[in-house]
């Protein structure tokens, strides 16, 4: 038993060791979209009054083409960082997902089109490369 | 002989690894991209007057940006990728002495970039362009001058 605990101590020390001067840090913007909620809009029967009370109202709401457009976004940030005595790395990876609804001129959901990028968002910290 | 040669070994990879450290001394790398990058060739099954906002999305996602031109509706698509370098010249001597110096030079590069893509009232592509782009800069490049 007496040889664990110094092998213990030592695992312990190398461990802190190593992550000593990590920092990893999260960050986001609004609330993730739903994706059920945006599976079921129907296009030419959903209401904007119906899109509002699933999803929410708008981030934004964008006039184009003499129409209504809904736009919900949410960003997503992971950045690790490695702060050593003589050297660092930061590296920081954003991606965002967005959501339009268009409406027509009687408030009936006429498109949606929905993109999601925060599923690819990583913890990398190797900032050469692609 | 044996004994000495080992030695030699040993101190040329303390010296090495020094120089090494040395070398390293005060370097910081910073980098941070926003979204995917987007290509030309990511965007050639776009055809003017055929292409509509629905195949646009199916094909490259949701824009990240509708807004109102004269011209019509356009679509922006941004990504950057934000190279940052610095090298700290007064981080070698925090390791003997009480004092270190400050002497810090640092290069940022930031590179927003954007796709456009302009829809007459039935939503199909009117037209289509990218951001200019200068080429693109080493991610260790702190030279500020």
């Amino acid at each position: 038993m007496l040889f664990f605990k110094p092998l213990a101590g030592i695992v312990i020390v190398l461990t802190l060791a190593l992550l000593q001067g990590c920092v990893v840090t999260r960050g986001t913007v609004g609330e993730p979209i739903q994706e059920d909620a945006v599976s079921a809009i129907k296009k030419g029967k959903t209401t904007m009054a119906e899109v509002v009370s699933s999803i929410g109202a708008p981030d934004r709401i964008v006039r184009g083409n003499d129409r209504e457009i809904f736009h919900y976004y949410y960003y997503d940030g992971k950045s690790p960082a490695m702060m050593l005595i003589l050297l660092n790395f930061i590296r920081m990876d954003v991606k965002s997902d967005n959501l339009y609804v268009f409406f027509n001129r009687d408030g009936i959901a006429e498109e949606v089109v929905y993109g999601k990028r925060t599923d690819r968002t990583r913890f990398k910290l190797w900032p050469f490369g692609d | 002989m044996t004994n000495v040669a080992s030695h030699f070994h040993s101190i040329k990879l303390v010296v090495g690894t020094l120089c090494i450290l040395l070398l390293c001394a005060g370097c910081s790398v910073r980098r941070a991209t926003l979204n995917d990058v987007l290509t030309p060739e990511q965007v050639s099954f776009i055809r003017v007057g055929q292409t509509t906002i629905r195949e646009l999305a199916d094909h490259i996602g949701a824009p990240d940006e509708v807004t109102e031109s004269d011209f019509g509706v356009v679509a922006l698509y941004y990504w950057s990728d934000t190279k940052s370098a610095g090298l700290d010249l007064g981080a070698i001597g925090r390791l003997f002495l009480p004092y270190s110096p400050t002497m810090r030079l640092n290069k940022i590069g930031i590179t927003p970039e954007q796709l456009q893509v302009v829809f007459d009232p039935q939503w199909t592509v009117r037209a289509y362009g990218f951001s200019r782009k200068s080429t693109d800069e080493p991610i260790i490049w702190f030279w500020p001058f």
